[in-house]
């Protein structure tokens, strides 16, 4: 997909101003950035939940399904749902009446995550990481071509951060899904995201990440901005 | 009170009515956290029947002599709290303001506006005040089947786009990630409750509306894994408060409405007991 010159904003503020960008079909890209430079407002930008207010988003090979994996802290845990019932929304079509291969697809979207006994437990009473790999088997629920997950290890600790990680990884290397993920966790890209998008005051840097993620372009970039 | 014979069915099963659908727009109340929603659309339900008695007692006339008081009443009811609840929400929506002022302020306006509306009507003081209260055991016959008729189509609905509006409450951004038109879904989910609040405050007025739509659910919440549980046992507790609160009331020579939300709250309370206590149990034995 190509981001061409767009603009993003809230009320008429841009948050993110003259973004260009290219995203391969298949790649890692990780997305990095102080909090409340605006990695979340560029990620609903791209599955089509905020409007640009300028430019354009192409899609040459046509318009890839996404699964949006958002800010597991953004989902009130008041609602009394099951796992199941989260998981399922994820084979909703234009209906919510799900057929029986959706129904499958999701169930094994659960075992991939490896998350198959939460089923029937209460989506509010799970730890993080299990509801991170809940909403993970959620969005493959939706078939997706490409991942796009905001802050997914974001207060989680280590040895779950890594489970993700390499569960994130898993589907770019094995299933060809392109992975763009928000993620604070400079160092948990390392050696998963081929591409960075850096976002700083407003406006990105793109790169390869071994060019990006050096500890001098890191301490160069923490000192500068981009 | 089930026999065919007795002269108060209409009003029992126009309660047992209410008690049951209530709650099953109520939990999208409680789980948006907009229950301060379900005091305030009620109170501006009154203030709309408030406002249509007084038309209509200046002259102003749109339908036909014989049925046009309560016609009129229920036009009222109906227009203010589906507008008002549609101009809150879509406030809400847009993330403009503070949601919880906003509501405070409506209800205080629209108190203050039944009463306004009710005093300057030289006529009919008495009636209209019953009415604001809530006489179920006065419903006509014709009121009866309308009431039966109107809860019937929206609990069917409810229950048949549970999913829908279950995936835009919960997960507005996902939603639209999907494609979902959630502006849509919004808008069915808050005429449904709007017209839930109407009906039923023009039955049983808007004290006993507030405490079906929100005491149910929040009584059910805790005991419930699901969303169909959920509104399934909301539902049951509402029918059963119904059912208690009328026996209780003429068993006692007491208002209807106030022992309905006595009933509930009594439920409410012992469920909530009953948790704290599994809770305090398990933790004693861990």
């Amino acid at each position: 997909m190509r981001l061409v010159d767009i603009s993003i904003g809230y009320n008429g503020a841009p948050v993110l101003d003259h973004i260009d960008l290219e995203i391969a079909r298949g790649t890692f890209v990780g997305v990095i950035g102080p909090n409340g430079s605006g990695k979340s407002t560029l990620l609903k930008a791209i599955v089509g939940i905020l409007p640009v207010s300028r430019g354009r988003i192409e899609f040459p090979e046509g318009k890839p399904r996404f699964g949006y994996v958002p800010q597991r802290d953004t989902l009130d845990p008041l609602y009394p749902l099951t796992v199941k019932e989260v998981v399922l929304m994820g084979a909703y079509g234009p209906s919510s009446f799900i057929r029986k291969p959706q129904r499958d697809r999701a169930m094994e979207a659960l075992v991939q995550v490896r998350a198959e006994g939460l089923a029937s437990r209460r989506f509010a009473e799970l730890s993080g990481g299990e509801r991170q790999r809940v909403l993970i088997a959620r969005a493959l629920a939706s078939n997706p071509e490409c991942l796009v997950l905001d802050e997914p290890v974001s207060g989680i600790d280590q040895p779950t951060t890594q489970v993700i990680m390499d569960l994130a990884q898993a589907l770019n290397m094995t299933e060809g899904l392109t992975v763009v993920m928000v993620n604070h966790h400079i160092l948990s890209l390392r050696g998963r995201a081929q591409e960075i998008i850096w976002i700083v005051d407003g406006r990105a840097v793109c790169g390869p990440a071994s060019a990006l993620l050096t500890r001098e372009k890191i301490e160069e970039m923490l000192m500068r901005g981009p | 009170m089930f026999d065919s014979e007795f002269l108060l069915r209409h009003a029992l099963y126009a309660s047992l009515t209410i008690g049951l659908v209530c709650p099953l727009v109520g939990v999208y109340l409680v789980l948006r956290r907009l229950v301060f929603l379900g005091i305030a659309i009620p109170q501006i339900s009154a203030a709309g029947i408030a406002f249509a008695y007084l038309l209509h007692t200046l002259g102003v006339h749109f339908y036909p002599h014989e049925a046009e008081e309560q016609l009129m009443a229920l036009t009222g009811s109906i227009l203010f709290s589906v507008l008002a609840i549609l101009a809150l929400a879509s406030l809400d929506l847009k993330g403009r303001g503070w949601m919880e002022g906003r509501i405070g302020a409506t209800y205080a306006g629209a108190a203050a506006a039944s009463i306004l509306f009710v005093a300057a009507n030289p006529f009919g003081e008495s009636t209209l005040l019953s009415l604001l209260r809530g006489d179920v055991l006065g419903i006509s016959t014709s009121q009866f089947w309308t009431t039966i008729a109107v809860y019937a189509v929206i609990a069917l609905l409810t229950l048949l786009l549970q999913k829908e509006f279950t995936f835009v409450s919960f997960d507005r951004d996902m939603a639209l990630s999907l494609g979902k038109n959630v502006a849509a879904w919004d808008l069915c989910l808050y005429l449904m409750i709007g017209l839930a609040i109407a009906f039923g405050v023009m039955t049983v007025g808007p004290l006993l509306i507030f405490g079906f739509l929100i005491i149910p659910p929040l009584a059910a919440r805790p005991i419930t894994k699901g969303m169909v549980p959920f509104s399934l046992v909301a539902s049951a507790i509402g029918g059963v408060t119904a059912l208690v609160g009328f026996y209780l009331s003429l068993r006692w020579d007491v208002p209807l409405g106030p022992t309905d939300v006595a009933v509930s709250c009594v439920i409410l309370a012992v469920i909530s007991a009953a948790k704290a206590s599994k809770r305090w149990i398990r933790n004693a034995n861990s």
